[in-house]
C-alpha cells in the first residue's frame, strides 16, 4: 500500500512514520512531503492509496490540499494528523471528505484504533 | 460579527500541565511521570531559547515555550530517538522545539471558545519583545531536572 505523509516538520514526519510502524503498518510504502504543495505534486505523480496530512503547513495547508484534490476529481482516501483537534476542525475535515482527524500527541494504539476500520 | 475568544479557562496552569504531560508521556518519554510542576520561584534558564505559536483573533494570543539550549537539545534527541552523544543541528533543534510549541499551542487552542487560526511555530535565541503584551499565564515544569517554561500572552493589536 502506497502512502504519503505530509508535514512541514521533518521531526513530526519521522514520529508519524515511526508510530505507523509501531501500530503494525510496517508493510506500507511511505513517501514524505514537506508541505501541502509538495504533497499535491507527489499525489498526482504517484497516485497513493492513502494520504495522511498535517493541517497547518506553509505553501498549502492540509485542508486546501484536500480541497484541491477533490476539485480535480481525485478521491484518494485522506486523513489528518494535526496539533488541533477542535470540534470545528473535525467538522470541517469531515465536510471536505476526510476519513478522520487524529490530534497530536498520539500513540500507536490511537493510530491502530483509528486507521484499522478503514484498511479493509 | 466577530465573537471574541475566551481564554479564562487557561489562566489556571493545570490544563497546560495536563497538555504538556500528555505530550511528553506519548511522544518524548514514552511513559508518564517525567514531567512535573516546578515548585518554588521561577527558575532562570541557561542559554535560553524561545518557541511560540500565535492564535489569531481580535486579540492575538501567544503560546510560548522557554527552555535552555541544553534542555532543547535533549528534547530534540528524544523526539528523533538520537543517542546522547549525537550532535543536534540548529535545523533539527528549531524543528523539534518548534513542534513542541506547536502541539502545546494547538491543544491550548482547542480548549478555547472561538479561537482564530494558529500560526506556524517560530524559534529564536533572543527573547521576543513582550513589553506591550499582557501575560495571562506563566508556569514552569521540570523535566530531567531542568526547567521548562510555558507562558500565555495577549498581544496588543
Amino acid at each position: 500500500m502506497k502512502v504519503i505523509v505530509a508535514d512541514d516538520s521533518r521531526v513530526m514526519r519521522q514520529i508519524v512514520i515511526r508510530t505507523l510502524r509501531q501500530a503494525g503498518y510496517d508493510w506500507w510504502d511511505i513517501e514524505e512531503a514537506e508541505d501541502g504543495a509538495a504533497a499535491l505534486t507527489k499525489i498526482r505523480a504517484s497516485q497513493p492509496d492513502f494520504v495522511l496530512s498535517d493541517w497547518n503547513m506553509p505553501e498549502m495547508s492540509g485542508i486546501d490540499l484536500l480541497k484541491s484534490l477533490r476539485r480535480e476529481g481525485n478521491e484518494t482516501p485522506f486523513a489528518f494528523v494535526t496539533s488541533e483537534g477542535s470540534p470545528e476542525m473535525r467538522r470541517q475535515a469531515e465536510a471536505e471528505g476526510a476519513l478522520f482527524l487524529i490530534a497530536k500527541p498520539f500513540t500507536a494504539d490511537v493510530f491502530r484504533e483509528t486507521i484499522d476500520p478503514f484498511i479493509s | 460579527m466577530t465573537i471574541p475568544a475566551t481564554w479564562e479557562p487557561l489562566t489556571d496552569a493545570d490544563p497546560v500541565l495536563t497538555i504538556a504531560q500528555d505530550l511528553f508521556s506519548t511522544m518524548i518519554d514514552g511513559e508518564p511521570g517525567h514531567l512535573y510542576q516546578w515548585m518554588g520561584e521561577s527558575p532562570s534558564l541557561e542559554d535560553s531559547r524561545y518557541a511560540w505559536v500565535d492564535v489569531s483573533g481580535p486579540v492575538v494570543t501567544r503560546v510560548m515555550l522557554m527552555a535552555g539550549r541544553a534542555t532543547g537539545e535533549q528534547l530534540t534527541r528524544a523526539l528523533l530517538q538520537m543517542d546522547d552523544s549525537e550532535a543536534v543541528s540548529d535545523a533539527d533543534f528549531a524543528d523539534a522545539v518548534g513542534e513542541i510549541a506547536n502541539v502545546v499551542g494547538g491543544n491550548v487552542k482547542s480548549l478555547v471558545t472561538n479561537p482564530g487560526a494558529l500560526t506556524l511555530p517560530v524559534v529564536t535565541h533572543q527573547e521576543p519583545d513582550m513589553s506591550t503584551a499582557f501575560c495571562l499565564l506563566e508556569t514552569y515544569f521540570g523535566w530531567k531536572g531542568a526547567p521548562l517554561g510555558v507562558s500565555l500572552w495577549a498581544l496588543a493589536s
